[in-house]
């Protein structure tokens, strides 16, 4: 251990001597301008021709050192700027071959969520992202290690980290800035100091000149919430105060087959088993704590059928009702309700990585325990991508 | 002492016996190194002959490949843009990179600012040296040099499959320059900007390109501006890549007569292509036989 961190501390010192005699690094951006209609009763919106604010990415990336990385990545979405990566990776001369990352991205839980939106197939944020991750994606502040494990020709990669869980608070906050308040049927939320622990177990099988298959498995734990939450009905009794924990276990698969240039066929998947501690009133008003178990997942299809064009179609299920707050502590009866989607797509690449155009259709279903009616959303979108500078070959 | 022996037989025999693993990125590289380094090279490529080296997924398995490996070598100018991530996620700390282009006179060397408005160009020369085979001697010889380098005691045993694989290749070039001469001052028309080494050495002079501008697709108005080279320059041949799309060379070919040659620009670029004399002589064979 004290090999490894004096390893570290070399090669991190050794970044800092060499800076001001590295070259420049690449800098890239990339800006998203989407124009949607939606179907969506009672909407201002309804069947209207809207335009969203362009978004952008900016990437500023290189080496720092023989050994190590650094990223910088700033978006700009929503009409506001924000960090969305900021990360340095010692990529070789540790011992074992480790690689370290630290600082704050994407989390490799399963295999999307580490791609940025730009580079995938389809438009819409798979579902379960968006209920058990957030609109973000799993995107924390931590450190991890990765280890490639002795599995022969077969790429077997060990991903351990710990990360600050602000990717499970994110999505809580209110707008006026309090994100503890006492609402009817929520508690209050506070997580402290908890860590949570990510991590992934991927394996890639090349499987010819033409195919190649990936399957990982990942898993994540920690504290999602602390609070007080009173037991009895003795009003003068001290509240109880619970860590109530999260467990999130994901599976992943990715096949591809690419027998030229020209054509590709990929099938992607993903699913999210989700246990939970969660806080509820019982029949006398009291609280208790439960388990529930819910879950998300997703597969889609891609047709490349020639250089510039692909056609694609996304299957998409989560527990949980789309567009509604999430709140983790209870999850409301977000462990009954569903969501379910259908997406497809037509992809228009002309200009290789520099330009693309996509026109996507969604259609969403939900799905209440109590027997709620609620129609079904269609939202037509058509989305433009440019990038600007050198851009980095897709990973698989 | 029998059991220090036996070690020192191993370390010995481990530094003498083993092979010197070797990754190439294409299969042009993947053949000099084979024949330079014989037996004593383990050798991998990464790149089919069928795949345009330009765009290639950056797969794992790719990485697993230069994780043991000792030399990488690379065409270089740019023209592998994908090797960076393989080498990162590979973690080989100790991994020989050596870029080809090294020792070569690079064409193409853009003298104004370079941007995107002039398609896919590569800002430190065109990289399809390889086409030249003058150039292909200088990359056996390079290779012949980092073997040597790293392993000292088969340097004559490398230098002697250089000085024969120079000898071969030397009576080929007569053979090509031979063939190629009826051809002298012929225009041609390439699809891609892959040729320019070939057709410089060879003699032959480059009129248009279906590609309006490198890595950038045909479009109608530029085809419109081939055929009226084609028809004016009276061109017979258009040269093109195994890996592009014919669309469009066989709507100028319809429009204008003209022939279109699908030409490999690696070894195994076809399936009878098995080496870079093959694959040199299958080019002269093709142009001489059709233009």
């Amino acid at each position: 251990m004290q090999r490894l961190i004096l390893s570290f501390q070399l090669l991190v010192g050794f970044s800092f001597s060499f800076a001001q005699t590295s070259i420049n690094p690449d800098i890239s951006a990339i800006g998203t301008f989407n124009t949607f209609t939606n179907f969506i009763k009672d909407t201002p919106e309804y069947g209207k021709l809207n335009f969203d604010i362009p978004e952008f990415e900016l990437f500023v990336d290189g080496y720092l050192n023989p050994y190590a990385r650094a990223t910088f990545n700033v978006a700009f979405h929503e009409g506001e700027f924000h960090a969305e990566e900021i990360y340095a990776q010692v990529v070789r001369g540790l011992p074992l071959d480790v690689q370290i990352k630290a600082g704050k991205y994407l989390l490799g839980f399963g295999k999307i969520n580490t791609v940025h939106p730009h580079a995938w197939s389809f438009i819409y944020r798979p579902l379960y992202h968006q209920i058990y991750f957030g609109d973000e994606g799993l995107n924390d502040i931590g450190a991890d290690l990765s280890f490639i494990l002795p599995t022969g020709d077969v790429y077997t990669a060990l991903e351990l980290g710990i990360f600050k869980g602000d990717a499970l608070t994110n999505e809580h906050h209110h707008e006026d800035g309090h994100d503890s308040e006492e609402e009817e049927g929520h508690y209050e939320m506070d997580r402290g100091n908890s860590p949570i622990f990510v991590g992934r177990l991927g394996s890639f099988i090349s499987l010819g000149d033409f195919s190649n298959i990936e399957i990982g498995l990942s898993g994540s734990y920690g504290v999602h919430s602390k609070t007080d939450f009173y037991s009895s009905d003795d009003s003068t009794a001290r509240p109880s105060n619970s860590s109530l924990n999260y467990f999130y276990g994901g599976l992943d698969f990715k096949y591809k087959y690419r027998p030229d240039s020209y054509t590709s066929f990929a099938v992607q998947g993903e699913a999210l088993w989700n246990r939970r501690n969660v806080l509820r009133k019982d029949d006398f008003g009291l609280d208790v704590q439960e388990n529930i178990n819910t879950f998300g997942a997703f597969i889609y299809l891609d047709y490349q059928f020639n250089k510039i064009f692909s056609v694609g179609s996304k299957y998409d299920f989560t527990y949980g009702i789309i567009g509604d707050e999430p709140n983790f502590n209870t999850l409301a009866s977000d462990d009954q309700n569903m969501t379910s989607g259908i997406e497809g797509w037509l992809g228009y690449y002309p200009f290789e990585e520099t330009l693309a155009l996509r026109l996507g259709v969604q259609y969403l279903m939900f799905n209440y325990a109590d027997g709620s009616e609620r129609d079904g959303e269609t939202t037509i979108n058509l989305q433009l991508i440019f990038s600007l500078g050198p851009h980095k070959a897709h990973p698989f | 002492m029998i059991n220090k022996v036996i070690i020192i037989f191993c370390l010995v025999s481990s530094v003498v016996f083993s092979q010197i693993k070797v990754v190439t990125t294409t299969t042009v590289i993947y053949d000099l190194v084979k024949n330079i380094g014989g037996d004593q090279v383990e050798v991998e490529f990464l790149s089919r002959g069928d795949q345009d080296v330009h765009f290639l997924e950056v797969l794992p398995s790719y990485m697993m490949k230069l994780r043991s490996a000792d030399i990488f070598f690379q065409i270089g100018l740019q023209l592998e843009m994908w090797a960076p991530q393989l080498v990162d996620g590979s973690r080989n700390s100790s991994l020989i990179i050596v870029y080809l282009s090294d020792v070569i006179t690079p064409k193409e060397v853009p003298t104004t600012k370079v941007d995107a408005s002039q398609g896919d160009v590569h800002p430190q020369g065109n990289p399809h040296y390889w086409l030249d085979p003058d150039n292909a001697k200088k990359i056996a010889t390079k290779i012949y040099e980092e073997l040597s380098n790293h392993s000292p005691g088969f340097d004559s045993y490398f230098k002697k499959n250089l000085e024969n694989y120079l000898s071969k290749i030397n009576k080929k070039i007569n053979e090509w320059e031979g063939k190629m001469l009826q051809l002298k001052q012929k225009n041609i028309i390439c699809f891609h900007s892959s040729w320019i080494y070939f057709t410089d050495r060879f003699g032959l002079d480059i009129s248009g390109y279906v590609e309006p501008k490198p890595g950038i697709p045909p479009t109608p108005s530029h085809n419109a501006e081939i055929i009226r080279i084609i028809q004016q320059k009276k061109i017979k041949l258009i040269l093109t890549d195994v890996f592009y799309s014919e669309s469009a060379p066989k709507q100028i070919a319809n429009a204008t007569g003209v022939k279109v040659l699908k030409l490999p620009t690696q070894v195994y670029g076809l399936e009878n292509i098995k080496s870079y004399i093959e694959m040199m002589d299958y080019i002269v064979n093709q142009i001489t036989s059709n233009g």
